[in-house]
Protein backbone atom coordinates (compact mmCIF):
# COMPACT_ATOMS: atom_id res chain seq x y z
CA UNK A 1 0.00 0.00 0.00
CA UNK A 2 3.01 2.03 -0.63
CA UNK A 3 1.13 4.64 -2.85
CA UNK A 4 -1.48 4.91 -0.45
CA UNK A 5 0.72 5.73 2.45
CA UNK A 6 2.55 8.33 0.54
CA UNK A 7 6.25 6.98 1.31
CA UNK A 8 8.19 9.73 2.44
CA UNK A 9 11.16 8.97 0.73
CA UNK A 10 13.40 11.77 1.01
CA UNK A 11 11.37 13.38 3.41
CA UNK A 12 10.45 17.04 3.01
CA UNK A 13 13.43 19.00 3.64
CA UNK A 14 15.88 20.66 1.61
CA UNK A 15 19.22 18.91 0.95
CA UNK A 16 21.80 21.68 1.28
CA UNK A 17 24.69 19.85 -1.06
CA UNK A 18 22.09 19.12 -3.67
CA UNK A 19 21.09 22.87 -3.41
CA UNK A 20 24.35 24.29 -3.96
CA UNK A 21 24.85 21.61 -7.05
CA UNK A 22 21.67 22.77 -8.82
CA UNK A 23 22.36 26.31 -8.24
CA UNK A 24 25.98 25.88 -9.28
CA UNK A 25 24.37 24.60 -12.37
CA UNK A 26 22.34 27.36 -12.86
CA UNK A 27 24.86 29.89 -12.70
CA UNK A 28 27.31 27.79 -14.75
CA UNK A 29 24.71 27.42 -17.56
CA UNK A 30 23.61 31.56 -17.14
CA UNK A 31 27.65 32.14 -17.31
CA UNK A 32 28.32 30.20 -20.75
CA UNK A 33 25.04 31.27 -22.57
CA UNK A 34 26.79 34.78 -21.62
CA UNK A 35 29.83 34.31 -22.67
CA UNK A 36 28.52 32.69 -25.97
CA UNK A 37 26.04 35.24 -26.72
CA UNK A 38 24.96 38.07 -24.59
CA UNK A 39 21.40 38.15 -26.10
CA UNK A 40 20.56 35.21 -25.08
CA UNK A 41 20.76 35.41 -21.12
CA UNK A 42 17.30 37.16 -20.83
CA UNK A 43 15.65 34.20 -23.23
CA UNK A 44 17.74 31.34 -20.76
CA UNK A 45 16.50 33.15 -17.61
CA UNK A 46 12.87 33.28 -18.74
CA UNK A 47 12.98 29.63 -19.37
CA UNK A 48 14.13 28.93 -16.19
CA UNK A 49 11.01 30.98 -14.74
CA UNK A 50 8.92 29.12 -16.92
CA UNK A 51 10.88 25.41 -15.58
CA UNK A 52 9.86 27.17 -11.61
CA UNK A 53 6.59 27.57 -13.03
CA UNK A 54 6.06 24.31 -14.27
CA UNK A 55 6.86 22.75 -11.06
CA UNK A 56 5.76 24.59 -8.36
CA UNK A 57 2.57 24.23 -10.94
CA UNK A 58 2.57 20.26 -11.02
CA UNK A 59 2.29 20.49 -6.70
CA UNK A 60 -1.11 21.91 -6.74
CA UNK A 61 -2.87 19.71 -9.09
CA UNK A 62 -4.54 16.49 -7.11
CA UNK A 63 -3.42 13.09 -8.07
CA UNK A 64 -4.72 10.09 -7.14
CA UNK A 65 -3.18 7.47 -9.51
CA UNK A 66 -3.93 3.89 -9.22
CA UNK A 67 -6.06 4.25 -6.06
CA UNK A 68 -8.20 6.77 -6.73
CA UNK A 69 -8.98 4.88 -10.06
CA UNK A 70 -10.74 2.07 -7.17
CA UNK A 71 -11.98 5.11 -5.68
CA UNK A 72 -9.11 4.18 -2.53
CA UNK A 73 -7.85 7.90 -2.01
CA UNK A 74 -9.39 11.31 -3.48
CA UNK A 75 -7.13 12.73 -6.69
CA UNK A 76 -7.59 12.45 -10.84
CA UNK A 77 -7.19 9.02 -11.73
CA UNK A 78 -3.80 9.32 -13.58
CA UNK A 79 0.04 10.04 -13.06
CA UNK A 80 1.35 13.47 -11.89
CA UNK A 81 3.41 14.13 -15.00
CA UNK A 82 0.84 12.70 -17.19
CA UNK A 83 -2.14 15.19 -16.26
CA UNK A 84 0.18 17.98 -15.74
CA UNK A 85 1.37 17.29 -19.61
CA UNK A 86 -1.84 17.30 -20.28
CA UNK A 87 -2.89 20.89 -18.50
CA UNK A 88 0.22 22.65 -19.40
CA UNK A 89 0.37 21.60 -23.46
CA UNK A 90 -3.08 22.53 -23.74
CA UNK A 91 -1.86 25.64 -22.33
CA UNK A 92 1.14 25.73 -24.68
CA UNK A 93 -1.55 25.62 -27.77
CA UNK A 94 -3.05 28.59 -26.64
CA UNK A 95 0.13 30.23 -25.77
CA UNK A 96 1.41 29.78 -28.75
CA UNK A 97 -1.53 30.77 -30.91
CA UNK A 98 -1.93 33.97 -29.07
CA UNK A 99 2.55 34.60 -29.73
CA UNK A 100 1.54 37.51 -31.98
CA UNK A 101 -0.36 39.47 -29.62
CA UNK A 102 2.75 40.13 -27.36
CA UNK A 103 4.03 38.31 -24.68
CA UNK A 104 1.53 38.86 -21.81
CA UNK A 105 -1.35 37.94 -24.12
CA UNK A 106 0.30 34.94 -25.22
CA UNK A 107 1.10 33.74 -21.50
CA UNK A 108 -2.30 34.65 -20.31
CA UNK A 109 -3.69 32.69 -23.45
CA UNK A 110 -1.45 29.67 -22.15
CA UNK A 111 -2.39 30.11 -18.48
CA UNK A 112 -6.06 29.86 -19.07
CA UNK A 113 -5.58 27.15 -21.70
CA UNK A 114 -3.94 24.71 -18.97
CA UNK A 115 -6.59 26.16 -16.28
CA UNK A 116 -9.47 25.39 -19.12
CA UNK A 117 -8.28 21.46 -19.48
CA UNK A 118 -7.92 21.19 -16.05
CA UNK A 119 -10.93 23.02 -15.26
CA UNK A 120 -13.37 20.68 -17.66
CA UNK A 121 -11.35 17.46 -16.54
CA UNK A 122 -11.74 17.66 -12.93
CA UNK A 123 -15.35 18.80 -13.17
CA UNK A 124 -16.05 15.63 -15.56
CA UNK A 125 -14.08 13.32 -12.96
CA UNK A 126 -16.22 14.47 -10.03
CA UNK A 127 -19.28 13.83 -12.43
CA UNK A 128 -18.23 10.75 -12.97
CA UNK A 129 -17.80 9.94 -9.15
CA UNK A 130 -20.91 11.57 -8.58
CA UNK A 131 -23.95 10.32 -11.06
CA UNK A 132 -22.03 7.44 -12.07
CA UNK A 133 -20.66 5.78 -9.13
CA UNK A 134 -22.70 7.29 -6.73
CA UNK A 135 -19.89 8.61 -4.66
CA UNK A 136 -19.53 12.14 -2.87
CA UNK A 137 -16.31 13.38 -2.47
CA UNK A 138 -14.00 13.12 0.60
CA UNK A 139 -10.55 14.43 1.62
CA UNK A 140 -8.42 11.97 3.19
CA UNK A 141 -5.82 14.13 4.31
CA UNK A 142 -8.11 16.90 6.12
CA UNK A 143 -11.43 16.86 8.27
CA UNK A 144 -12.43 20.42 7.01
CA UNK A 145 -12.63 21.85 2.98
CA UNK A 146 -9.99 25.27 3.40
CA UNK A 147 -12.34 27.15 1.19
CA UNK A 148 -16.08 25.86 1.51
CA UNK A 149 -16.01 24.53 5.12
CA UNK A 150 -17.88 21.10 4.56
CA UNK A 151 -16.86 18.36 6.97
CA UNK A 152 -15.08 14.88 5.68
CA UNK A 153 -15.13 12.56 8.15
CA UNK A 154 -18.78 11.01 7.47
CA UNK A 155 -17.99 11.25 3.95
CA UNK A 156 -15.53 8.83 3.58
CA UNK A 157 -16.55 4.84 2.34
CA UNK A 158 -15.25 2.16 4.75
CA UNK A 159 -12.09 1.33 4.66
CA UNK A 160 -11.20 4.36 1.86
CA UNK A 161 -8.49 7.06 2.24
CA UNK A 162 -11.47 8.93 0.58
CA UNK A 163 -12.42 9.48 -2.98
CA UNK A 164 -13.15 12.17 -5.81
CA UNK A 165 -12.42 15.77 -5.68
CA UNK A 166 -13.48 17.93 -2.76
CA UNK A 167 -13.57 21.70 -3.89
CA UNK A 168 -9.52 22.49 -2.55
CA UNK A 169 -8.21 19.98 -4.95
CA UNK A 170 -10.39 21.15 -7.70
CA UNK A 171 -9.38 24.66 -7.03
CA UNK A 172 -5.66 23.23 -7.19
CA UNK A 173 -6.48 21.67 -10.18
CA UNK A 174 -6.97 24.79 -12.03
CA UNK A 175 -4.44 26.79 -10.12
CA UNK A 176 -1.56 24.13 -11.07
CA UNK A 177 -3.27 24.03 -14.79
CA UNK A 178 -3.11 27.73 -15.28
CA UNK A 179 0.81 28.11 -13.60
CA UNK A 180 1.94 24.76 -15.84
CA UNK A 181 0.56 26.29 -18.97
CA UNK A 182 2.39 29.65 -17.98
CA UNK A 183 5.54 28.09 -17.68
CA UNK A 184 5.29 26.12 -20.77
CA UNK A 185 4.45 28.85 -22.43
CA UNK A 186 6.97 31.20 -21.49
CA UNK A 187 9.30 28.41 -22.41
CA UNK A 188 7.93 28.44 -25.79
CA UNK A 189 8.01 32.16 -26.23
CA UNK A 190 11.58 32.54 -25.12
CA UNK A 191 12.71 29.90 -27.40
CA UNK A 192 10.98 31.05 -30.06
CA UNK A 193 12.60 34.29 -29.72
CA UNK A 194 16.08 33.26 -30.01
CA UNK A 195 15.23 30.71 -33.25
CA UNK A 196 13.67 33.98 -34.87
CA UNK A 197 16.97 35.77 -34.45
CA UNK A 198 19.53 33.41 -35.07
CA UNK A 199 18.24 30.82 -37.61
CA UNK A 200 17.68 33.33 -40.64
CA UNK A 201 21.89 33.82 -40.21
CA UNK A 202 22.61 30.44 -39.71
CA UNK A 203 21.33 29.14 -42.38
CA UNK A 204 21.39 31.81 -44.53
CA UNK A 205 17.40 31.77 -45.25
CA UNK A 206 15.16 34.53 -45.11
CA UNK A 207 12.85 35.02 -41.56
CA UNK A 208 9.47 33.87 -43.48
CA UNK A 209 10.90 30.93 -44.45
CA UNK A 210 12.47 30.06 -40.76
CA UNK A 211 8.97 30.50 -39.33
CA UNK A 212 7.99 27.08 -39.46
CA UNK A 213 11.71 25.64 -38.58
CA UNK A 214 11.61 27.71 -35.82
CA UNK A 215 8.27 27.10 -34.43
CA UNK A 216 8.81 23.70 -34.64
CA UNK A 217 11.88 23.97 -32.97
CA UNK A 218 10.49 26.11 -29.94
CA UNK A 219 7.38 24.00 -29.46
CA UNK A 220 9.65 20.43 -29.28
CA UNK A 221 11.85 21.98 -26.86
CA UNK A 222 9.24 23.70 -25.03
CA UNK A 223 7.38 20.33 -24.94
CA UNK A 224 10.62 18.40 -23.87
CA UNK A 225 11.23 20.76 -21.06
CA UNK A 226 7.96 20.94 -20.14
CA UNK A 227 8.40 16.92 -19.30
CA UNK A 228 11.52 17.20 -17.90
CA UNK A 229 10.16 20.01 -14.88
CA UNK A 230 7.17 17.91 -14.59
CA UNK A 231 8.69 14.26 -14.38
CA UNK A 232 11.18 15.67 -11.61
CA UNK A 233 8.33 17.33 -9.77
CA UNK A 234 6.56 13.67 -9.31
CA UNK A 235 9.39 12.53 -8.47
CA UNK A 236 9.70 14.85 -5.61
CA UNK A 237 5.80 14.24 -4.68
CA UNK A 238 5.83 10.18 -4.78
CA UNK A 239 2.91 8.39 -6.19
CA UNK A 240 -0.54 10.49 -4.46
CA UNK A 241 -0.85 14.23 -3.89
CA UNK A 242 -4.48 15.62 -3.04
CA UNK A 243 -3.76 19.57 -3.79
CA UNK A 244 -2.53 22.31 -1.61
CA UNK A 245 -3.89 21.14 1.61
CA UNK A 246 -1.98 17.97 1.42
CA UNK A 247 1.26 18.04 3.42
CA UNK A 248 3.47 16.61 0.44
CA UNK A 249 2.53 20.39 -0.97
CA UNK A 250 5.36 21.83 1.31
CA UNK A 251 7.88 19.66 -0.33
CA UNK A 252 7.91 22.51 -3.55
CA UNK A 253 11.10 23.87 -2.62
CA UNK A 254 13.14 21.34 -3.47
CA UNK A 255 11.27 20.04 -6.72
CA UNK A 256 11.08 24.42 -7.66
CA UNK A 257 15.28 23.79 -7.07
CA UNK A 258 15.66 20.73 -9.13
CA UNK A 259 13.90 21.72 -12.17
CA UNK A 260 15.40 25.28 -11.95
CA UNK A 261 18.76 23.58 -12.88
CA UNK A 262 17.39 20.79 -15.37
CA UNK A 263 15.80 23.88 -17.37
CA UNK A 264 18.69 25.83 -17.30
CA UNK A 265 20.90 22.68 -18.57
CA UNK A 266 18.25 21.60 -21.05
CA UNK A 267 17.84 25.55 -22.08
CA UNK A 268 21.40 26.07 -22.82
CA UNK A 269 21.43 22.83 -25.03
CA UNK A 270 18.55 24.81 -26.95
CA UNK A 271 19.81 28.31 -27.18
CA UNK A 272 23.86 26.55 -28.01
CA UNK A 273 22.11 24.42 -30.99
CA UNK A 274 21.54 27.60 -32.96
CA UNK A 275 24.07 30.19 -31.21
CA UNK A 276 27.48 28.10 -32.21
CA UNK B 1 -18.40 38.36 -39.50
CA UNK B 2 -17.80 35.56 -41.83
CA UNK B 3 -14.83 34.86 -40.80
CA UNK B 4 -15.85 34.20 -37.36
CA UNK B 5 -18.55 32.24 -38.37
CA UNK B 6 -16.56 29.70 -40.58
CA UNK B 7 -14.21 29.82 -37.72
CA UNK B 8 -17.00 28.76 -34.67
CA UNK B 9 -18.07 26.24 -37.20
CA UNK B 10 -14.85 24.73 -37.30
CA UNK B 11 -14.17 25.06 -33.40
CA UNK B 12 -17.48 23.20 -33.36
CA UNK B 13 -16.71 20.20 -36.23
CA UNK B 14 -13.39 20.17 -34.13
CA UNK B 15 -15.24 19.47 -31.07
CA UNK B 16 -17.54 16.82 -32.64
CA UNK B 17 -14.02 14.88 -33.77
CA UNK B 18 -12.66 15.40 -30.58
CA UNK B 19 -15.99 14.21 -28.52
CA UNK B 20 -15.56 10.73 -30.77
CA UNK B 21 -11.99 10.55 -29.85
CA UNK B 22 -12.49 10.92 -26.54
CA UNK B 23 -15.13 8.08 -26.39
CA UNK B 24 -13.10 5.86 -28.30
CA UNK B 25 -9.91 6.72 -26.64
CA UNK B 26 -11.59 5.49 -23.48
CA UNK B 27 -13.04 2.54 -25.12
CA UNK B 28 -9.87 1.37 -26.18
CA UNK B 29 -7.92 1.73 -23.05
CA UNK B 30 -10.80 -0.05 -21.05
CA UNK B 31 -10.56 -2.88 -23.46
CA UNK B 32 -7.14 -2.74 -23.83
CA UNK B 33 -6.77 -2.33 -19.96
CA UNK B 34 -4.31 0.10 -20.33
CA UNK B 35 -5.10 2.85 -17.20
CA UNK B 36 -4.09 3.00 -13.85
CA UNK B 37 -6.99 0.24 -12.93
CA UNK B 38 -4.16 -2.04 -14.49
CA UNK B 39 -2.49 -2.02 -11.31
CA UNK B 40 -5.51 -4.59 -10.15
CA UNK B 41 -5.14 -6.51 -13.40
CA UNK B 42 -1.58 -7.22 -12.91
CA UNK B 43 -2.03 -7.55 -8.70
CA UNK B 44 -4.78 -10.08 -8.85
CA UNK B 45 -2.52 -13.57 -10.26
CA UNK B 46 -0.31 -12.28 -7.16
CA UNK B 47 -3.27 -13.12 -5.05
CA UNK B 48 -4.56 -15.71 -6.33
CA UNK B 49 -6.80 -14.42 -8.94
CA UNK B 50 -6.21 -15.83 -12.48
CA UNK B 51 -8.02 -13.84 -15.07
CA UNK B 52 -8.43 -13.83 -18.69
CA UNK B 53 -8.30 -9.18 -18.80
CA UNK B 54 -5.76 -8.09 -21.39
CA UNK B 55 -3.26 -6.15 -19.61
CA UNK B 56 -1.28 -3.31 -21.73
CA UNK B 57 -0.20 -0.76 -19.53
CA UNK B 58 3.56 -0.37 -20.06
CA UNK B 59 2.75 3.00 -20.46
CA UNK B 60 0.43 5.91 -19.27
CA UNK B 61 -2.62 6.74 -22.11
CA UNK B 62 -0.99 10.15 -22.36
CA UNK B 63 2.62 9.60 -24.06
CA UNK B 64 0.92 6.05 -25.67
CA UNK B 65 -1.46 8.34 -27.57
CA UNK B 66 0.95 11.29 -28.03
CA UNK B 67 3.00 8.76 -29.80
CA UNK B 68 0.51 7.31 -31.85
CA UNK B 69 -1.14 10.60 -32.83
CA UNK B 70 1.86 12.28 -33.72
CA UNK B 71 3.01 9.28 -35.56
CA UNK B 72 0.15 9.60 -38.11
CA UNK B 73 -0.01 13.55 -38.09
CA UNK B 74 3.99 13.19 -39.21
CA UNK B 75 3.31 10.65 -41.67
CA UNK B 76 0.11 12.24 -43.31
CA UNK B 77 2.38 15.30 -42.80
CA UNK B 78 5.17 14.01 -44.67
CA UNK B 79 2.60 12.56 -47.45
CA UNK B 80 0.80 15.92 -48.03
CA UNK B 81 4.17 17.43 -48.52
CA UNK B 82 4.58 15.59 -51.57
CA UNK B 83 1.29 16.33 -52.85
CA UNK B 84 -1.27 13.37 -51.53
CA UNK B 85 -4.60 13.83 -50.94
CA UNK B 86 -5.65 15.76 -47.32
CA UNK B 87 -8.01 12.95 -46.46
CA UNK B 88 -6.25 9.98 -47.64
CA UNK B 89 -2.92 11.39 -45.64
CA UNK B 90 -4.88 11.10 -43.06
CA UNK B 91 -6.29 8.01 -43.43
CA UNK B 92 -2.76 6.61 -44.23
CA UNK B 93 -0.98 8.33 -41.38
CA UNK B 94 -3.65 6.89 -38.69
CA UNK B 95 -3.31 3.47 -40.20
CA UNK B 96 0.34 3.33 -40.26
CA UNK B 97 -0.18 4.29 -36.55
CA UNK B 98 -2.31 2.14 -35.38
CA UNK B 99 -0.18 -0.81 -36.88
CA UNK B 100 2.44 0.49 -33.98
CA UNK B 101 -0.35 0.05 -31.56
CA UNK B 102 -1.40 -3.19 -32.63
CA UNK B 103 2.58 -3.92 -32.12
CA UNK B 104 2.51 -2.31 -28.84
CA UNK B 105 -0.31 -4.24 -27.98
CA UNK B 106 0.88 -7.80 -28.84
CA UNK B 107 4.61 -7.08 -26.72
CA UNK B 108 3.00 -5.41 -24.29
CA UNK B 109 0.42 -8.19 -23.28
CA UNK B 110 2.75 -10.84 -23.85
CA UNK B 111 5.49 -9.37 -21.39
CA UNK B 112 3.30 -8.16 -18.65
CA UNK B 113 1.67 -11.62 -19.34
CA UNK B 114 4.70 -13.69 -19.09
CA UNK B 115 6.27 -11.99 -16.29
CA UNK B 116 3.33 -13.18 -14.48
CA UNK B 117 4.53 -17.27 -14.94
CA UNK B 118 5.50 -17.90 -11.33
CA UNK B 119 1.86 -17.31 -10.24
CA UNK B 120 0.31 -19.88 -12.98
CA UNK B 121 -0.86 -16.74 -14.86
CA UNK B 122 -1.43 -18.23 -18.86
CA UNK B 123 -0.60 -16.42 -21.87
CA UNK B 124 -4.32 -17.24 -23.59
CA UNK B 125 -3.36 -16.78 -27.19
CA UNK B 126 -7.18 -16.75 -28.14
CA UNK B 127 -7.56 -13.30 -26.24
CA UNK B 128 -4.75 -11.87 -27.99
CA UNK B 129 -6.29 -13.14 -31.46
CA UNK B 130 -9.52 -11.54 -30.11
CA UNK B 131 -8.59 -8.82 -28.69
CA UNK B 132 -6.47 -6.71 -30.09
CA UNK B 133 -7.89 -5.91 -33.28
CA UNK B 134 -10.74 -4.76 -31.24
CA UNK B 135 -8.23 -2.20 -29.35
CA UNK B 136 -6.90 -1.46 -32.64
CA UNK B 137 -10.27 -0.57 -34.16
CA UNK B 138 -10.73 1.91 -31.39
CA UNK B 139 -7.36 3.38 -31.52
CA UNK B 140 -7.95 3.93 -35.35
CA UNK B 141 -11.13 5.67 -34.49
CA UNK B 142 -9.08 7.99 -31.73
CA UNK B 143 -6.12 8.26 -33.65
CA UNK B 144 -8.05 9.58 -36.69
CA UNK B 145 -9.85 12.00 -35.27
CA UNK B 146 -7.71 13.32 -33.51
CA UNK B 147 -5.26 13.94 -36.62
CA UNK B 148 -8.25 15.05 -38.37
CA UNK B 149 -9.03 17.96 -35.45
CA UNK B 150 -5.38 18.99 -35.95
CA UNK B 151 -5.18 19.04 -39.71
CA UNK B 152 -8.48 21.13 -39.28
CA UNK B 153 -7.23 23.41 -36.72
CA UNK B 154 -3.94 24.62 -38.95
CA UNK B 155 -5.60 24.50 -42.13
CA UNK B 156 -8.89 26.72 -41.13
CA UNK B 157 -7.76 28.09 -38.53
CA UNK B 158 -4.43 28.96 -38.88
CA UNK B 159 -2.62 27.63 -35.80
CA UNK B 160 1.23 28.14 -36.46
CA UNK B 161 2.24 24.62 -35.16
CA UNK B 162 3.50 21.53 -37.65
CA UNK B 163 0.77 18.67 -37.99
CA UNK B 164 3.48 16.24 -36.09
CA UNK B 165 4.04 18.71 -33.59
CA UNK B 166 -0.11 19.63 -33.02
CA UNK B 167 -0.21 15.65 -32.71
CA UNK B 168 1.93 15.50 -30.13
CA UNK B 169 0.19 18.44 -28.07
CA UNK B 170 -3.16 17.47 -28.40
CA UNK B 171 -2.39 13.31 -28.53
CA UNK B 172 -0.98 13.85 -24.81
CA UNK B 173 -4.05 15.86 -24.13
CA UNK B 174 -6.56 13.36 -25.16
CA UNK B 175 -4.88 10.32 -22.86
CA UNK B 176 -4.67 12.52 -19.81
CA UNK B 177 -8.60 13.79 -20.57
CA UNK B 178 -9.27 9.90 -21.30
CA UNK B 179 -7.36 8.70 -18.31
CA UNK B 180 -8.86 11.22 -16.00
CA UNK B 181 -12.40 10.76 -16.78
CA UNK B 182 -12.95 7.13 -17.57
CA UNK B 183 -10.24 5.35 -15.19
CA UNK B 184 -12.88 5.32 -12.00
CA UNK B 185 -15.65 3.84 -13.91
CA UNK B 186 -13.70 1.16 -14.92
CA UNK B 187 -11.73 0.90 -12.11
CA UNK B 188 -14.19 0.46 -9.52
CA UNK B 189 -17.33 0.69 -11.44
CA UNK B 190 -16.63 -2.67 -13.75
CA UNK B 191 -13.50 -4.66 -12.10
CA UNK B 192 -15.30 -4.87 -8.92
CA UNK B 193 -18.65 -4.90 -9.45
CA UNK B 194 -19.35 -7.43 -7.23
CA UNK B 195 -18.82 -4.46 -4.26
CA UNK B 196 -21.62 -2.18 -2.92
CA UNK B 197 -22.50 0.29 -5.69
CA UNK B 198 -22.23 4.13 -4.18
CA UNK B 199 -18.74 3.84 -1.99
CA UNK B 200 -14.60 3.32 -2.69
CA UNK B 201 -13.48 -0.04 -2.68
CA UNK B 202 -11.79 -1.10 0.61
CA UNK B 203 -8.17 -1.17 0.33
CA UNK B 204 -7.97 -4.47 1.70
CA UNK B 205 -9.95 -6.34 -1.07
CA UNK B 206 -7.14 -4.94 -3.73
CA UNK B 207 -6.95 -7.57 -6.36
CA UNK B 208 -9.89 -9.27 -6.16
CA UNK B 209 -11.28 -8.55 -9.21
CA UNK B 210 -14.39 -9.36 -11.16
CA UNK B 211 -13.40 -12.80 -13.17
CA UNK B 212 -16.51 -14.40 -14.46
CA UNK B 213 -19.67 -13.22 -16.76
CA UNK B 214 -23.03 -14.51 -17.23
CA UNK B 215 -21.50 -17.48 -19.30
CA UNK B 216 -17.78 -18.69 -18.55
CA UNK B 217 -14.78 -16.04 -17.56
CA UNK B 218 -15.05 -12.38 -18.44
CA UNK B 219 -13.45 -10.64 -21.57
CA UNK B 220 -11.88 -7.48 -21.59
CA UNK B 221 -14.34 -7.35 -24.37
CA UNK B 222 -17.01 -6.89 -21.58
CA UNK B 223 -15.39 -4.41 -19.86
CA UNK B 224 -15.59 -2.49 -23.85
CA UNK B 225 -19.30 -2.85 -23.58
CA UNK B 226 -19.99 -2.05 -19.93
CA UNK B 227 -17.22 1.22 -20.03
CA UNK B 228 -18.97 2.22 -23.26
CA UNK B 229 -21.99 3.41 -21.79
CA UNK B 230 -20.59 5.25 -19.05
CA UNK B 231 -16.78 6.36 -18.90
CA UNK B 232 -16.66 6.50 -22.47
CA UNK B 233 -19.08 9.06 -23.16
CA UNK B 234 -17.89 10.81 -20.29
CA UNK B 235 -14.60 11.13 -21.31
CA UNK B 236 -15.28 12.16 -24.63
CA UNK B 237 -17.30 14.98 -23.35
CA UNK B 238 -14.47 16.25 -21.45
CA UNK B 239 -12.20 16.44 -24.29
CA UNK B 240 -14.95 17.80 -26.80
CA UNK B 241 -15.50 20.75 -24.25
CA UNK B 242 -11.78 21.11 -24.09
CA UNK B 243 -10.83 21.42 -27.56
CA UNK B 244 -14.82 23.34 -28.10
CA UNK B 245 -14.13 25.95 -25.68
CA UNK B 246 -10.25 26.44 -26.07
CA UNK B 247 -11.01 27.53 -29.44
CA UNK B 248 -14.53 29.28 -29.36
CA UNK B 249 -13.26 31.74 -26.95
CA UNK B 250 -9.93 33.01 -29.18
CA UNK B 251 -11.87 32.63 -32.22
CA UNK B 252 -14.66 34.97 -31.09
CA UNK B 253 -13.28 36.56 -28.22
CA UNK B 254 -9.35 37.53 -29.05
CA UNK B 255 -10.51 40.45 -31.69
CA UNK B 256 -11.45 42.45 -28.07
CA UNK B 257 -9.02 44.06 -26.03
CA UNK B 258 -5.81 43.51 -28.16
CA UNK B 259 -6.16 39.87 -27.20
CA UNK B 260 -6.93 39.81 -23.89
CA UNK B 261 -10.40 39.51 -24.59
CA UNK B 262 -9.75 35.68 -25.29
CA UNK B 263 -7.41 35.71 -21.81
CA UNK B 264 -10.88 37.17 -20.02
CA UNK B 265 -13.28 34.90 -21.53
CA UNK B 266 -11.01 31.66 -20.69
CA UNK B 267 -11.05 32.90 -16.69
CA UNK B 268 -15.17 33.46 -17.03
CA UNK B 269 -15.69 29.81 -18.69
CA UNK B 270 -13.39 28.23 -15.95
CA UNK B 271 -15.18 30.21 -13.19
CA UNK B 272 -18.52 28.87 -14.75
CA UNK B 273 -17.23 25.22 -14.46
CA UNK B 274 -16.10 25.75 -10.71
CA UNK B 275 -19.54 26.51 -9.79
CA UNK B 276 -20.87 23.56 -11.50
CA UNK B 277 -18.63 21.56 -10.19
CA UNK B 278 -19.52 22.97 -6.49
CA UNK B 279 -23.02 22.25 -7.48
CA UNK B 280 -22.49 18.86 -8.53
CA UNK B 281 -20.73 18.27 -5.24
CA UNK B 282 -23.31 20.44 -2.86
CA UNK B 283 -25.82 17.86 -4.49
CA UNK B 284 -24.17 14.88 -3.60
CA UNK B 285 -23.70 15.37 -0.09
CA UNK B 286 -26.71 16.13 0.46
CA UNK B 287 -28.76 13.44 -1.73
CA UNK B 288 -26.36 10.46 -0.61
CA UNK B 289 -25.15 11.45 3.01
CA UNK B 290 -22.52 10.42 5.02
CA UNK B 291 -21.73 6.98 5.51
CA UNK B 292 -21.66 6.68 9.34
CA UNK B 293 -24.36 7.59 11.59
CA UNK B 294 -21.41 9.15 14.11
CA UNK B 295 -20.45 11.81 11.13
CA UNK B 296 -24.05 12.98 10.66
CA UNK B 297 -24.63 13.78 14.18
CA UNK B 298 -21.39 15.62 13.52
CA UNK B 299 -22.47 17.07 10.82
CA UNK B 300 -25.68 18.75 12.53
CA UNK B 301 -24.25 19.64 15.60
CA UNK B 302 -21.48 22.01 13.04
CA UNK B 303 -24.50 23.19 11.05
Amino acid sequence: MSALGGGSAGGEGINPTASVIALVIVLVSLGIAFALAPATLIPLIGVIIGGVLISFGVHFVPVGGAPAAMGQAPGIATGVAMLAAGGGLAGLFGGAWAAEMGIWVALGAGAMGGGLLMAITCLMVNVVYVYAMGIPAASGKVEKDPITGDTYAGYRSQGTEGHGLPFISYVGGVIGGILAGAGGTLIYLELLSVYEEALPSVLGMTPEGMSTLAVSLAGIFAVGMFLVAAVLTAYNITGTIEGPHDPKFKRWPRAVIGSSAACAACGLVAILLVVI
Amino acid sequence: MEEILFGIGISALAGALATVAGAAEDTESDIGSQGDPNSQVQLAPQMGYIHRIYNKAISGEPPAYGLWVALAAGIAWALMAIQYNAILALIIGSAVAVFVQGVYATTAYLGRTASLAKFEQPVYIDILKSVTTVTMAHAFVAVFTTVTMCFLIIEALGHPFPLPLMGLVWGIALGAAGSATGNPFYGKERQYQNYPFGAGLPISASGDIVRYAEAGQRSSLDNGWFTSKGAGPASGICFGLIVFFELWRTILFEPFAAGWGAVIAGAVIIIVFMVIDRMVETWARKTYGPYTTEAATEEEATA
